[in-house]
Parts: C-alpha cells; sequence; structure tokens
C-alpha cells in the first residue's frame, strides 16, 4: 500500500499533464497531492519510529538485480522534504507558469521528478537507487531546458546532463561491484557485511566510484560550475531541484552509504577536504555575482559543502549537525529562490545592484525574505541559528591540532550570512525609485516562501521538536544509535562567542557589499574550464574522424579492408605453422599448364590493360580457361555453365562499356606500387592458404551418400545437377531469389532515373536478310534444344540452368535480327512474369509433400514407365526464371540508349 | 597440380585486388569479375581435384565409375557461379549509372563530399 | 519454415499483382502480418519444446539442408516479423511512386526472406545463399535512387559488402576442402578434427572478418556511415534494424558452435575490434551535423556492444548481448522511422534545418523521447537494462575494463542524443520553416515501437530470463547437434 504511494508521482505526472490542459487554471489544486503524500509519509515515520525501520518489496528483474524494494528508516526525513517543499512548489508553480503553453509538460516533468527523488532517497536496491538517481537527472534536465528556445538553456540542461550523468554512471558502476563483492544488492544487507566490503580490493574503487556520484550531483568541487549555471531553469524548479531536493542527494547518497562502505580513512579524508573546499569557494563566488539566482545557486554549492564536510568528519555531533543544517537550509534557501522568482515576476530584473524598496509593493514577501535571510545570518531564534552552532560545537571537538575546519566553517559563514542579507533584505531597502513597477504577485506566490521562512524561525524557537526525527536518521548514518538533543541555549561557551562574532562580521561584511563585490579577486579559470575544453576536445576529434569514416574514397576502404583480412590472416597462418612447404599431390598435365599458363597471363593482361575492350576480352579468356580446367577435372556440367556465363558476362560488359572511356593510370607510381604490393600480398596469402588445403583429402561422407543415394533415392544420374534440384535445392530456389531481385535491380537502375524511353524502333537491327532468315530458323531449333537439355539434365549433363541460359539466347538472337521490340512480343509475356511464375513454380514444387506430410521440399515421384517427380517441376522453375533474368537484363540494356 | 591452380588462384585475386584498388570505375569491376573467378577456382581446388570421371552415373549402371569427380564442390561452385553472375551485372549496370549521374569515372571523385 | 516462406510468397504474388499502389500495399501488409504470426508460431513451439529441427528435402542431416530453429534464431525471426510489418504499414503514408513501380514491396518482401533465411538456416552455405538474398535486395533497394548522394552511396556499399561475401565465399570453399562438411552442427562436431594445423584458426579469422564487414564493426564499418543514411526513412529502418544484426548474428552462431576452441587471440580480436568500434562510433557520432549520420554512427558504436560481450563467452555476457540485441532491434528500427518524420515535417534531416518540433509536434515529440533516451541508456528504458546486463556480465567475467568502456561510451551516447534532441527537437524552427503533419501510419509505427520499448522495461524479468535460457542453449552445442543430427526425417 504504501509502495503505492510512494510510486504515485509518476502517474500524477501523466495525470497532471492531462489536468493541465483541461483545467489550466486550477493547476493548483494538484498541489494537493504531494501534501498527502507528505502526511501519508510522517504517519508511517510515527510507526517505524517505534520499530527502527519498515521495509517494503516489490520485484522488478531479480535476475538483475533489480528490485523496487524501499526503506523506511530514519533517512526518510529526506522523503518528508520531498514531498511537503513539493506541494508548496507546485502552489507556486501554478502562478509563476500561470497560462504558459507548455505548462503541462512542466508539472509532468515536476511530478515525475518528485517520484524520482521519493525513490532515491527510500530505495533500498541500489541498483534501483541509480534508476531513480539517473530519473532524476533526466527530469532536472527537462526542466532546466524547459525554456527550450534560449541557447543558454539548452546549453545548461545538457551540461549538468553530462556532469550528473557521469556521476550517476560511476554509481552504476560501484553498485555493480558491490553486489559482486556481497551477492546482494539490498543496501540494508551490505550494512551488514561493511567489514568484508572494506576489506576488498575493490574498495578504493567503489569508494571514489561512490564520491564521484556524491559530488558531482550535490555540486561539491570539482564538479561544481553546473549548478549556477543550471539557473537557467525557470525559478520554481531552481527552488526545487537545484537548492531542496536534487542537490541534496548527493549528501544524501554520503549519508545513506557511510554505514556501508564509509568512516574509513580514505572515505573521511576525501569527504571532508571536497566539503570544505567547496565551502570556501561556494562562499567566496557568491559575494561577486549581481544576479540573484545565481548568488543563491553559489551560496547553495557552499551549504552543501558544509553538509559534506560534517558528513566528513563523522562524529554524532556532526553528523546531527549536518542534519539539522540541512532542514534549515531547505527552508531557508528555498524560500529565498521563491522570493527570488517572485521579484523577477514584479521588477522584471534579478540583479541586486539595481534592485531596491520592494518592500511596499510585496510586503509579505518581504517579511519572508527577512526571516530567511535571518536564519540564513545565524541569528538566535532561527533554526539556521541552531544548525550553525551545531556545526561550530562538532568542530570544536574534534581535538586535533588547529582547527582548521572550524576557521574555515566560521569564514563561510560569514560570505553565507551575507549573501542571506543581499537577497532577502536588501532588495527590499531604500528607495523604489529605480525600480519598474510590476503587479501585484498573486497569493500562489508568495504564501509558499512565508511558509518556509517562518518554519524556520517556528522550529528555531523550539527546536527540540526536531530531536526525534533527526536522531532516527543520524542513528540510520553513523550505524550506532545516536540521540540529539537540540536547544537554543548552551551556556556560555566558545560557540556563542564564535556566533557573536560571526554575527558582527555579518553586519560589517554587508554594509560593504558592493565593494567586496568589485574589489575581490575574480578567477578567470575553473574546473567548468575543464569541463568545456574536454567537450571541445571530443568535438575537435570526431570532426577529425567522422568525414575520413564515411567520405573518403572508396578506394581507400576496400584497402583497409583488404590488408586488414590478408594481414590477419596471414599472420594467423605463419604464426600457427611457420613456413612450411607442403608436396603436390596429383600429376601435372601439359594441356592444363597451357591453360593455367593463359588464365594467369590473361588475368596480368587484364589488370594492365589500356582500354576496356581488351580487358573485358582478358577477363573473358581468364573465364574460358577456367571453364577449360573444370572440363579438364571431370565437371562438364560446370564447364558449360561457366562457359555460357562468361560469354553472356562478357556481352553485357561491352554493352555497359561502351559509355567508359580508356583505363589509363590516374594514380602515381608509388601508390600503384603500393597497391601492387598489397595485391601480391593478398594473392599469396590465398594461394598459400588453398595449397594447404587443397593438400588435405577431403572427407568423403557426402559426396559417397550423394552418389550412392542420387541414382536410386534421386532418380537421377547427373549427381550434381540431383544435388542442385533435390538435395540442396533449397540453395538453388534461394539462388533463384538472388538473380531475380539482380535482374529486377538491372531494370530499374536503367530505366529508373531515364525521363525519355529510348525509341526501340531504331535500335540496332540486322538488315541482313541471310541472317533473319537464319535467326528464324535458329530460334525455335534453340528453344527446342533448351527445353531438351532442361529434361535431360536430371541424368546427363544439362539442366535447369543451362536451358535457361540457351532459351533467352533464342530470343537475343531474334532480338538481334529483327529488334528488341519484336523479341519482346515474340515472347508474348513480360520477362518480369517469367520471373514471377518461375518463382512460384519452383516454390510450389515443394508444397506437395508438405501435403503428405513429409518437409518442404521433399521430392515425390510416380511410378510408371516415366519417373516424373517434383525436381523436374522445381527445375522448370529454375528454367523460367533464368531465362526471365537474363531476357530482363538484355532487353534493358539493348533498350538503354 | 593443385600447385599450379593455387597459382593461378592467388593470382586472380591478386590481379583482382590489384585493379579494385585502382581509380577508374571500370577497372573495379573487372576487378570483381577476375575476383569471382579466382574464388570459383579456389572453391573447386580446394575440394579436391580428381583427374576423372564426372559424377555422371553411365547408361545401365546403377553407381558411379570410380574414380569420379566429388560432385559436391561442383554444385557448390555452380551456385557461386550463377549468384555472382546476378551481383556482378547488376554492379556492372550500378556503376553505369553511377557514371552517367556523377560524370566521372575516377573513383576518388565519387562521394566525396564538400 | 513458414517464416521463410511467406515472404517469398508474398514477393512472388506482389510480382504478378498490378502495380498499382493500393493492392500493392495490401498484399505487403497482409504478406508481414503472416510472417509475424507464423514467427510468433515457430518462437511458441521452440520456447516450449525445445530446438525444433527440419530437414529439408527429406534428406538427413548432414547431407541436406536443415532448418534449425533454437531460442536465439526464433526470437530473431520474430523481431523480423515486428520489423517487417512495421515497414510494411509504413508504406501507407506514401513511396515514391517509381520506387513503388519499380518492385519495392516485393524486394521488401524478399529482403524479410533472406534474413528470415538466414537466422534459420543450420547449413553454412545455405547461410552464403541467404545472405546474398538479403544483400541483392537491400542493393536493390539502395539503388534505386533520386539524388546523386544516393547512388553513390549505394555504390560505396554494394563494393564493400560484395567484398565481404567473397571473403564469405572463400572462407567455406576452403571449409568444405578442410572438413568436407557443410552442416553447422556436423562442422560443431568436426572442426576440432581439422588436420592442417593453422588452418582452423585461418578459417575463423576469414569468417570473422566477412562477418565483422557485415555487422559494422571497426575498421571495416565504412560502408555504414557512408550509406545509411541516404535511403528513404522506412528502408533506412529496415536496414538499420536487421542487416547488421545477420552479421552480429552469425558472429554469435559461430563462436557458440564451432570457434569454442580457438586460440584466446580469436576472442581477444574480437574484443579489440568491438570496443574500438564502440569508441569510434560514438566519437564520430558527437558532431554529426545530419540526423541519420548521427544514428547510423550510433548503430556502430552499440553494435560493439554486442559484440564485444560476445567475446567474453560467458552466460551471463552473452545473454546481455543477446538482450541488448533485442533492444538495439527495436529502438534503432524506431529512430530511423523517427527520421522519416522529421523528413516529412522539415524537408531534410540536417540538423540546422530541424528544430521547433517539440513546440509544434508534442504527440511526436513525446513519442519519440522513448526510443532517443532509450538509445543513451536513460533509466528505466530498455538501453538501460540492456547495459546492465552487459555490465553485471562484464564485471562477472573480470573484464572490467570492458565495463568500464561500456560506461564512457554510454556517457558518449547520452552526451550524444541529449544534444541531437536539444538541436533537433527544442532548439527553434529554422526559418523559413516548412510544416507539414507527420502522417498517421508513421506515427502508428513510431508508437507501436515505443510501446514495445517500454514493454521491454515491464517486463524486463521475462526477457531477461529468456535471453539468460537462449544464451545457456547456445553454450551447450551438444543439444543443437543432436537435435540436428539426432534427427532422421
Amino acid at each position: 500500500m504504501i509502495g503505492f504511494f510512494i510510486l504515485s508521482p509518476f502517474a500524477m505526472a501523466l495525470f497532471a499533464a492531462w489536468f493541465a490542459s483541461r483545467f489550466p487554471r486550477r493547476i493548483g489544486m494538484l498541489a494537493a497531492w504531494p501534501a498527502l503524500l507528505a502526511v501519508v509519509l510522517s504517519n508511517e515515520w510515527r510507526q517505524v519510529a517505534s520499530v527502527g525501520r519498515r521495509a517494503i518489496e516489490l520485484p522488478w528483474a531479480p535476475s538483475l538485480g533489480l528490485s523496487l524494494s524501499f526503506n523506511l528508516d530514519g533517512l526518510g526525513l529526506f522523503a518528508l522534504l520531498i514531498t511537503g517543499i513539493g506541494a508548496l512548489i507546485v502552489l507556486y508553480a501554478s502562478r509563476y507558469l500561470d497560462g504558459h503553453a507548455q505548462a503541462g509538460r512542466f508539472y509532468a516533468s515536476l511530478f515525475a521528478f518528485m517520484g524520482a527523488m521519493l525513490g532515491v532517497v527510500l530505495s533500498d536496491n541500489i541498483l534501483t537507487l541509480f534508476v531513480f538517481w539517473e530519473l532524476t537527472g533526466f527530469t532536472s534536465f527537462l526542466l532546466i531546458g524547459f525554456e527550450h528556445e534560449r541557447p543558454a538553456a539548452r546549453a545548461a540542461a545538457i551540461q549538468a546532463l553530462i556532469v550528473t550523468g557521469a556521476g550517476g554512471l560511476a554509481l552504476l558502476a560501484a553498485g555493480v561491484l558491490l553486489v559482486d563483492a556481497t551477492a546482494t544488492a539490498s543496501l540494508s544487507a551490505m550494512t551488514a557485511q561493511k567489514a568484508a566490503i572494506v576489506a576488498s580490493p575493490f574498495y578504493p574503487a567503489i569508494a571514489s566510484l561512490i564520491l564521484v556520484a556524491a559530488f558531482t550531483k550535490s555540486a561539491q568541487v570539482p564538479f561544481h560550475f553546473w549548478l549556477p549555471n543550471a539557473m537557467e531553469a525557470p525559478t520554481p524548479v531552481s527552488a526545487y531541484l537545484h537548492s531542496a531536493t536534487m542537490v541534496k542527494a548527493g549528501v544524501y547518497l554520503i549519508a545513506r552509504m557511510t554505514p556501508v562502505v564509509g568512516s574509513t580513512v580514505l572515505w573521511t579524508t576525501a569527504v571532508t577536504v571536497a566539503g570544505a573546499a567547496t565551502m570556501v569557494v561556494g562562499a567566496y563566488r557568491a559575494v561577486q555575482e549581481t544576479d540573484l539566482k545565481r548568488v543563491l545557486a553559489y551560496s547553495t554549492v557552499s551549504a552543501l559543502g558544509v553538509m559534506t564536510m560534517l558528513l566528513g568528519v563523522g562524529t554524532p555531533q556532526a553528523i546531527g549537525a549536518a542534519l539539522v543544517y540541512l532542514i534549515a537550509h531547505a527552508a531557508y534557501k528555498g524560500a529565498l529562490f521563491l522570493i527570488a522568482g517572485a521579484i523577477d515576476h514584479v521588477a522584471g530584473t534579478r540583479d541586486i545592484s539595481v534592485l531596491a524598496g520592494l518592500r511596499q509593493r510585496m510586503p509579505f514577501i518581504a517579511l519572508a525574505g527577512g526571516a530567511a535571510a535571518l536564519s540564513m545570518a545565524g541569528v538566535p531564534l532561527t533554526l539556521g541559528f541552531v544548525g550553525k552552532d551545531a556545526a561550530y560545537e562538532a568542530l570544536l571537538q574534534i581535538g586535533n591540532g588547529f582547527p582548521w575546519l572550524l576557521v574555515l566553517l566560521v569564514l563561510a559563514s560569514v560570505f553565507l550570512g551575507m549573501t542571506g542579507l543581499l537577497t532577502g533584505v536588501l532588495p527590499f531597502l531604500g528607495n523604489a525609485a529605480s525600480v519598474r513597477h510590476g503587479r501585484e504577485p498573486g497569493w500562489p506566490l508568495w504564501i509558499p516562501p512565508l511558509v518556509l521562512a517562518t518554519s524556520g524561525v517556528v522550529v528555531g524557537v523550539a527546536p527540540s521538536i526536531l530531536n526525534g526525527l533527526v536522531s532516527m536518521a543520524a542513528t540510520a548514518i553513523a550505524g550506532a544509535s545516536v540521540d540529539v538533543s537540540l536547544s537554543l541555549w548552551h551556556g556560555f561557551s566558545p560557540v556563542l562567542f564564535l556566533s557573536v562574532l560571526t554575527l558582527a562580521a555579518v553586519t560589517v561584511a554587508f554594509g560593504l557589499h558592493a565593494v567586496i563585490r568589485t574589489r575581490s579577486w575574480k578567477p578567470r579559470l575553473g574546473t567548468e574550464a575543464i569541463y568545456d575544453g574536454s567537450i571541445s576536445a571530443l568535438n575537435a576529434v570526431s570532426r577529425t574522424i567522422a568525414p575520413a569514416l564515411h567520405s573518403a574514397s572508396l578506394r581507400t576502404y576496400v584497402m583497409v579492408i583488404v590488408t586488414t583480412a590478408a594481414a590477419i590472416g596471414g599472420g594467423a597462418l605463419v604464426m600457427e605453422r611457420g613456413l612450411a612447404l607442403v608436396m603436390p599431390r596429383t600429376s601435372v598435365a601439359v594441356h592444363e599448364v597451357l591453360v593455367v599458363f593463359v588464365i594467369i597471363a590473361a588475368a596480368i593482361a587484364a589488370t594492365v590493360a589500356r582500354t576496356t575492350m581488351s580487358a573485358v576480352l582478358a577477363l573473358g579468356a581468364v573465364g574460358y580457361g577456367v571453364a577449360m580446367i573444370f572440363l579438364s577435372y571431370g565437371a562438364p556440367d560446370l564447364a558449360m555453365t561457366q562457359f555460357s556465363v562468361e560469354t553472356l558476362t562478357v556481352v553485357i560488359y561491352v554493352l555497359v562499356f561502351r559509355h567508359f572511356r580508356g583505363l589509363g593510370a590516374l594514380s602515381s607510381r608509388s601508390v600503384r606500387a603500393r597497391d601492387a604490393l598489397i595485391a601480391i600480398g593478398t594473392g599469396t596469402f590465398i594461394g598459400g592458404l588453398l595449397l594447404l588445403v587443397a593438400m588435405t583429402e577431403t572427407a568423403p561422407r557426402l559426396r559417397e551418400y550423394f552418389a550412392e543415394f542420387g541414382p536410386t533415392l534421386g532418380h537421377g544420374r547427373n549427381i550434381v545437377n540431383v544435388i542442385l534440384v533435390d538435395f540442396r535445392g533449397f540453395d538453388t530456389l534461394g539462388e533463384i531469389t538472388v538473380l531475380a531481385t539482380a535482374a529486377i535491380g538491372v531494370r530499374g537502375l536503367l530505366r529508373f532515373g531515364v525521363t525519355s524511353r529510348h525509341d526501340p524502333q531504331s535500335d540496332r537491327v540486322a538488315t541482313s536478310p541471310i541472317f533473319r532468315t537464319a535467326a528464324r530458323l535458329l530460334m525455335p531449333l534453340l528453344l527446342l534444344f533448351s527445353v531438351f537439355l532442361l529434361f535431360r539434365g536430371h541424368n546427363q549433363p544439362g539442366g535447369g540452368f543451362v536451358g535457361g541460359l540457351t532459351a533467352a539466347a533464342a530470343f537475343a538472337l531474334y532480338a538481334i535480327a529483327f529488334g528488341v521490340r519484336r523479341a519482346r512480343r515474340a515472347l508474348l509475356v513480360p520477362p518480369l512474369t517469367l520471373l514471377g511464375v518461375g518463382l512460384l513454380i519452383a516454390l510450389v514444387s515443394g508444397l506437395p509433400a508438405v501435403v503428405r506430410g513429409k518437409p518442404f521440399l521433399t521430392a515425390l515421384w510416380s511410378s510408371g514407365p516415366m519417373t516424373l517427380g517434383t525436381p523436374a517441376l522445381f527445375d522448370t522453375g529454375v528454367f523460367l526464371v533464368v531465362a526471365g533474368v537474363v531476357l530482363m537484363m538484355v532487353f534493358s540494356l539493348a533498350e538503354e540508349a | 597440380m593443385e600447385v599450379l591452380l593455387a597459382l593461378a588462384s592467388g593470382i586472380l585475386y591478386a590481379a583482382g585486388v590489384y585493379l579494385m584498388l585502382r581509380r577508374r570505375l571500370a577497372q573495379l569491376i573487372i576487378g570483381l569479375g577476375l575476383l569471382s573467378n579466382g574464388t570459383n577456382l579456389l572453391i573447386f581446388t580446394a575440394g579436391g581435384l580428381t583427374r576423372a570421371n564426372p559424377p555422371v552415373v553411365p547408361e545401365g549402371a546403377v553407381v558411379l565409375v570410380q574414380p569420379y569427380a566429388d560432385p559436391v564442390p561442383q554444385a557448390l561452385v555452380l551456385t557461386a557461379i550463377v549468384i555472382g553472375f546476378g551481383l556482378l551485372a547488376f554492379s556492372l549496370v550500378l556503376a553505369h549509372r553511377v557514371h552517367a549521374t556523377v560524370g566521372t569515372d575516377d573513383v576518388d571523385e565519387i562521394g566525396r563530399e564538400p | 519454415m513458414l517464416p521463410i516462406l511467406v515472404p517469398l510468397g508474398t514477393a512472388a504474388v506482389l510480382m504478378l499483382a498490378p502495380k498499382r499502389p493500393a493492392p500493392q500495399r495490401w498484399i505487403s501488409l497482409a504478406g508481414s502480418f503472416l510472417l509475424l504470426a507464423s514467427a510468433l508460431l515457430v518462437f511458441v513451439r521452440v520456447n516450449d519444446a525445445g530446438v525444433q529441427v527440419l530437414q529439408i528435402g527429406g534428406w538427413p542431416a548432414p547431407f541436406g539442408i536443415t532448418i534449425v530453429a533454437d531460442l536465439l534464431a526464433a526470437m530473431l525471426v520474430v523481431a523480423v516479423g515486428i520489423v517487417g510489418l512495421a515497414v510494411a504499414g509504413v508504406s501507407f503514408a506514401g513511396v515514391d511512386p517509381r520506387r513503388e513501380a519499380f518492385g519495392y514491396h516485393p524486394l521488401i518482401q524478399i529482403l524479410m526472406m533472406g534474413v528470415a533465411g538466414a537466422f534459420l538456416t543450420g547449413d553454412l552455405f545455405n547461410l552464403y545463399v541467404w545472405f546474398e538474398v538479403m544483400l541483392v535486395a537491400s542493393f536493390v533497394l539502395m539503388a534505386l535512387h533520386r539524388t546523386r548522394a544516393q547512388v553513390e552511396a549505394a555504390y560505396k556499399y554494394v563494393t564493400i559488402n560484395l567484398i565481404a561475401s567473397s571473403i564469405f565465399l572463400t572462407a567455406l570453399g576452403l571449409l568444405y576442402g578442410a572438413t568436407g562438411t557443410l552442416n553447422m552442427a556436423d562442422l560443431a562436431r568436426v572442426w576440432p578434427t581439422i588436420s592442417s594445423p593453422g588452418v582452423d584458426t585461418v578459417l575463423a579469422v576469414l569468417f570473422l572478418i566477412a562477418f565483422s564487414i557485415k555487422a559494422g564493426l571497426f575498421p571495416l564499418f565504412f560502408w555504414l556511415p557512408a550509406s545509411y543514411h541516404t535511403p528513404p526513412a522506412a528502408v533506412g529502418a529496415a536496414f538499420a534494424g536487421l542487416l547488421t544484426k545477420v552479421g552480429v548474428y552469425a558472429l554469435i552462431r559461430v563462436f557458440t558452435l564451432l570457434f569454442h576452441g580457438a586460440p584466446p587471440a580469436l576472442f581477444m580480436l574480437l574484443l579489440g575490434m568491438s570496443t574500438a568500434t564502440m569508441v569510434i562510433g560514438l566519437v564520430a557520432a558527437l558532431n554529426e551535423r545530419d540526423f541519420r549520420r548521427v544514428l547510423s554512427f550510433n548503430l556502430i558504436g552499440h553494435i560493439g556492444y554486442t559484440t564485444a560481450s560476445l567475446s567474453l563467452m560467458t552466460p551471463a555476457a552473452l545473454a546481455g548481448a543477446i538482450f541488448y540485441v533485442l533492444h538495439h532491434i527495436v529502438v534503432i528500427t524506431n529512430l530511423f522511422l523517427v527520421s522519416g518524420v522529421l523528413l516529412r515535417l522539415r524537408r531534410t534531416t540536417d540538423i540546422s534545418g530541424l528544430g521547433g518540433i517539440y513546440r509544434d509536434q508534442p504527440v511526436f515529440a513525446m513519442l519519440a523521447m522513448v526510443p532517443i533516451f532509450s538509445l543513451a541508456g536513460v533509466p528505466p528504458l530498455s538501453g538501460f537494462l540492456g547495459k546492465l546486463a552487459i555490465l553485471e556480465g562484464a564485471f562477472a567475467a573480470r573484464a572490467y575494463w570492458v565495463g568500464g568502456l561500456v560506461l564512457v561510451v554510454g556517457l558518449l551516447t547520452l552526451l550524444s542524443m541529449g544534444r541531437t534532441w536539444a538541436d533537433s527537437f527544442w532548439g527553434p524552427a529554422a526559418e523559413p520553416a516548412y510544416f507539414a503533419a507527420p502522417g498517421m501510419p508513421l506515427l502508428a509505427a513510431i508508437a507501436l515501437l515505443s510501446v514495445l520499448t517500454l514493454a521491454m522495461t515491464i517486463g524486463a524479468q521475462p526477457l531477461f530470463e529468456l535471453t539468460s535460457r537462449t544464451a545457456e542453449q547456445l553454450l551447450h552445442r551438444e543439444d543443437y547437434v543432436r537435435a540436428v543430427l539426432g534427427a532422421t526425417r
């Protein structure tokens, strides 16, 4: 049940988007839900207080280690902050964003953020914690970039996304390592294994990664630069995410992980140093800004530093102090941000050097500002005072040597107090003359800040209200029971003296604020420069390599691929066996040597050919030579096919190459030499490999099977054909599909970009009547022959391929004699139809088997005088496809200009 | 004999690769053709050479006459030849269109982006 | 069996059917439905009963060709069905009429056929045939061009892929010579007995290279960014979603089935290539000015994730790789369809011409957010889950630097996608802006795929269990071998 409540903001997000579009004037009502949540959760806590903690479990993906398990323990006070302040923010935003077109999306993101933030602070599973962590980063991205038409907003959004995203990934890595080390993903279970974790070799990595995550999220030095830039977001976002909740997530993480990986030298040192540095840097930079929000941003950075430092110190008092400070900060900083937003709304500017006299226009807000400023400055009777007091006390009691930390804290507090006055008091003092007057802010704009600020005062008067809450939280962090008792008066002590000193210094500094702002040293380079520099470097690298990866010449790519293949392959070969030689096996016949010689010569001729025609002829010679080799080694079918295909290829080459110029060399000598080297290397590698393989006896299993069953079960004596149409008919099916597709491609390419069709009347026609008569006679003969080849193929060399090629040749001959148009008519159907029909027939020939319950393409034979079977049908399909393909290509090419 | 055929095949590969690295479009396609032939020869040779009878059972007989050539590589090569032909024809026509569209047959100019 | 025949039948019918757009699209859509349905049937059967085997032609393995459906193949075929359906549906939004006249629809179906065939075959040479089917269909789809850029891209694409095919074929020929068989299960038994030393390693290298070209790994991937940004969006979506995955599938298959005894250097090689791919792909993506180019580079980079995980060869890493493949198919197809919408809205995919979309088209922008940020790994979307799976696998295998690299590249992806989102969707529209409607079919397809991505989040546990079982099945090759060789139909 409570789990439902915890996850409800996500549902609210969707609801809010719809609600905002339907009831734009009533959006403020949505604030009711987080308020309700706050009540429900605090109720839970009252119950938990007696037990210690309560766990809730909703499985998600346990195999990956993910489960939605929530832990309600002391640290859940964060949840109260999230929901309570969230309610106020929603209320405020309803007026602030009044009438904005994309308000629905704003609230959706805001509620999604709320849900994610709740998930972070309540999650017991470290991987799920990461999920919520990144979600807060992502929703923050959406919210910072809300005014997305402004480049500054987009840039800030991306910067925040990347910096916190990097931290998030560090958290993920740490999480997986922890899961590995402890065999559980549950944080509460991990606390029991703390000793083992600390002793593990991964501990430094885990701790560092977690700290990186925390520091990036909470804007600690050196990752602090994104927070001031995030002020591009609308003010409600700045108040909610970037001061009260999300940035506290890092602090929360440190707190949560202390009982798991904390309290070692590495941890304490890193955390304390980072916190202290941030505290000082943030405070110092705060007083140099003029934009209200940026002042507040830097002061937030500094305050986070204080909290971090105190957690780093790690004594029970320090922890308690950190918690109180946190609560106080949430109240006054949230208020100040909201006030800044209201000021912006009314006066149209956020420049503190210009703002003055606003108290007349906005009395309630001025009141809130005053209260908040007092709390921030640490004036007695405010919660801020209690917090600062506790911090001073805690640091005083560390007691090793000179209290550096305390000095730094005092210094920072002075500046922080000053900024409080700058933002909460200064704009309201003085005369209003120089400021533009805006409209009176409505109550949703001043109630929230007033509530927040006065809560700081009210609780400050009676701080013992918080005792229980803070004690619970501190216990959870420290791992041992901690009792915190807060009170206003500790007697005359060094702490009191320090507080008075601080206040005095604040007053002085405030008086001198203008001087301090203008005369203080402003460093020119910060860590942001490192970030910017890295991004620029990445961009530069990207710009350099990307074009090389797609726009260079094709030759470069071919070269890389071929070289890689040859080098790695050759290298592997040499490494494995050295350069041992092998002895030849079969004998050598003279005529074969001649043929090989012809092949080699032709190949070389092709490389050095100067005209396209000679190159094509050389290629043809190579093909014919290979065909001869096939013939010599007992492959008549193969030889026939090779001869015909090679002839056809040459024809097509010629038809295409009539448009190309000569083949003179374009590259330089050295380039050609390099290419030759690569080529020779590749050839050697392949040749050597081939030799190795050819020397070994190939296992005879397959061929013996085919030899045995071909004539019997396959009903064919030409084993090769039987393999093609029966044993491995599936291959052939794919192969004719390839052919068909290629033909479609050829036809499409030739016709596609052409606007005017070439007039077929004027294509070349042989005029000699003898030729024509011969063609008229030859054509039917060839057709008959082709069919004969088809049916003979199963038992003797022949078959669908050769048959189809011959049939196509018949029509091609006719086309040469009488023109393409008449040849097309003679064909009766377009070649495309031949293709389709052929494919269908081949496909269908395999189906009768399925009807009979056997696998596809199983051959079925009829008994009787002539054994007819489905393979014949299949081969017919092949025949048609081949004929159609060749004719499609030839016709298209001939018709083309 | 294997040595010679391996040599031939290797040279075909080498010639093919060399041509594919040249700057003229036409040479690239011719190179593809040479490569294709080299591969077919390679498959045939690797499968084992037998200067023997073709794998066709003679009339009246029931089994192949020993020694017979291995029909499997033959079938493979046949498939490869046909597929290769289809692809080669296609690339030829594609080269033709590229040439017509881009106006040059210098490979380096094709696809060069500003 | 059906998943291969259905698209072929559809294609044949389409070739004979009237050439007008309407009947073509409807037939194509119907065919795609059938394809998806048959794929699901196969998957259910495999899930229940284990590896399914069909000996084509009734000839026993290893003499005939076997169709094998294990979990991996079955899942991938379902993915084919989904992508096919999306592409067929999207065609209703309008296809270039000339393309349609010249066989766009049958070509898409043939493409699906080739991919399905490649996933389901149990014979290595048959794999080559299906590769070629798939390839030639993609060649033609890419080559039917309107612009000069398209034909130039087609030419680079074709040439490099032909080289890949040559390498594959070379390796195949040598393989038969060395082992005497082409059936994958048989090869699994016979591979360790290759007599000539070193030959098995070299053959493995050749196969690795051939498949890596197809998958898009460094340093062999140039064809992808050079060409994937040019064809029409639906075609690009089909290519991106399926074609590279065939390469990855082939790598998974040969590595788990055949190369398991290879020297570790082989796995190191794959790992090295993959990690280089990851980094280079993402770094290059950062500065691209064209939306589709950004996608192409991201596509490559993330393929690197899967093959790197594969190279670790542990059950957890393999499960992560498979999970990521599934996520990637859905997301990248979706993203290319998104680019199609962008093209419609703004007539360009150059980022300088985009913008103002978040403002003008809220529904579309919200939908597009899902794949964009899922790719970037924002939890709880599928990209995060995939990365988590891979990360856990890598750490469990003690490959910490691989895991670290996964995270770093993830950050780069976040940067790339964040920037792209900010510039293309958030930024102001360029002047003069061209406004149009996204088109219902496109939106519907994108919505469907986005819902699928979200479903992966909710159903993470069952999906991960499925991929784990798949990985186990892959690593226990005896089951596969026994199913294929033991069957005597």
